[in-house]
């Protein structure tokens, strides 16, 4: 495959990743628009340095693991502050849907935005993104270890936070 | 047998190899208890995988699609160590124009035919979306999923919606079509049979629509298209009669 072709895929494929790139952003970052911003800033980041993507490589992996080191640049820039707000602030608006359906689904996100960030990360690619545990060690840049017990520890801190309704099959 | 929790999870999660899983296939039949850990983990990865689907039908922000369009700015405004190679790859591009044309190309019609999709035509009542994503792979809907299933070439009608190319059977044994979509900005690309759905291989842009700064981009995408149904048939192309008999079996395998 030449450069060309591999450029004008990833444009096309970048933009089919955009919903899944932005929902992994928004369990990292709490405030949505924020997410798209570190978001944004990931796909620039990814075209500036796209000769660095292999095509035999998941494009998915290699730009949740862009999205992630553009927040984690981001949260160096401003500091810790803002995060500490914005967990509280969802944490605060969230679960009060009347809607009888959407409840067990706000808790969820309510559980998950308790969590650790690690956690919520391992979490996140793995049983949200469908990533196979090699691919999210990848983006953590972690050993597979360290993901899966980060993983069984954030299921067992969701387990207990959502209660009995997380027994129900 | 006790089998521990870190097992159970890399089983729920498809990481076990075939001698581990069936391990815990044959415990589970036996311990009951097992069986509801199991069910337990996989109730949870249920319910996340639920509770964070609707963000994938969320339409996209337009200045999020324009960022993954865009083609990387020129090698001066670049302030880092990658811009060297970055402007090496560049004037690779610039030399050849159509690198540089069909880039964007691709690139809008895709963003206008995921928007159309998923965001435009959600609001519309009665039409469903073109084409859908899910877990980051894209099949057709609506009248492009409808004309994919039922149109034959010989009857097609010239001012359809959708415009049938090419049906051919691919190596895999699936049935593909290439398509075509009318309108100001003309979405074309190939889709294939794979059981209920088809599953859209490439998507491009066929007509020279996309307005200022961007020129007919029709016998490039052609030729990418051209190019993905060149990879994937299995002898030639379905005539008539082929066709017929292909939406006769419903275009399966």
């Amino acid at each position: 495959m030449n450069t060309s072709e591999t450029s004008q895929n990833i444009h096309e494929e970048i933009v089919l990743l955009l919903p899944r790139l932005r929902r992994f952003a928004r369990n990292l970052v709490r405030n949505p628009h924020d997410a798209d911003d570190v978001v944004q800033v990931a796909v620039e980041r990814a075209l500036m340095r796209s000769e660095q993507w292999r095509s035999d490589a998941r494009l998915d992996s290699w730009m949740f693991k862009i999205v992630r080191n553009a927040w984690i640049d981001e949260m160096r820039s401003r500091g810790r502050r803002d995060k500490v707000f914005l967990a509280q602030e969802a944490g605060e608006n969230v679960g009060t849907d009347p809607i009888e359906g959407e409840i067990a689904i706000m808790s969820i996100q309510t559980a998950m935005a308790r969590l650790p960030e690690e956690q919520r990360t391992a979490i996140s690619l793995v049983l949200i993104e469908g990533l196979p545990y090699k691919e999210a060690a990848d983006v953590l840049e972690v050993p597979i270890g360290t993901l899966t017990s980060r993983l069984a520890r954030g299921r067992e801190a969701l387990q207990a936070l959502l209660g009995s309704e997380g027994e129900e099959i | 047998m006790n089998i521990p929790d870190e097992t159970l999870m890399a089983f729920v999660d498809g990481e076990l190899d075939a001698a581990a899983r069936a391990a815990v296939e044959s415990a589970l039949k036996e311990d009951p208890e097992l069986a509801k850990r199991v069910a337990r983990h996989a109730a949870l990865r249920q319910r996340l995988r639920v509770a964070y689907s609707s963000e994938l039908t969320e339409p996209v922000p337009q200045r999020l699609l324009e960022a993954a369009k865009r083609v990387p700015p020129q090698a001066n405004n670049i302030v880092n160590l990658r811009g060297a190679r970055g402007a090496k790859l560049r004037d690779a591009a610039d030399s050849s124009p159509s690198a540089v044309r069909w880039r964007p190309a691709a690139a809008i019609a895709a963003s206008v035919i995921i928007g159309f999709g998923l965001g435009y035509a959600n609001r519309n009542q009665g039409s469903a979306p073109l084409v859908r994503t899910a877990d980051g792979a894209l099949t057709a809907g609506g009248v492009l999923a409808k004309a994919l299933s039922a149109q034959l070439v010989a009857r097609q009608n010239p001012g359809s919606e959708v415009h049938i190319g090419v049906s051919f059977k691919a190596k895999n044994g699936e049935y593909c079509r290439t398509f075509a979509l009318s309108g100001t900005v003309s979405p074309s690309g190939l889709a294939c049979r794979q059981g209920e759905q088809w599953r859209i291989e490439s998507l491009g842009q066929s007509n020279d629509a996309a307005g200022s700064g961007y020129r007919t981009a029709g016998t490039n995408m052609s030729s990418q298209t051209l190019k993905a149904v060149e990879e994937r048939i299995d002898g030639e192309a379905l005539d008539a009669a082929g066709e017929a008999n292909a939406l006769q079996k419903d275009w399966r395998k």
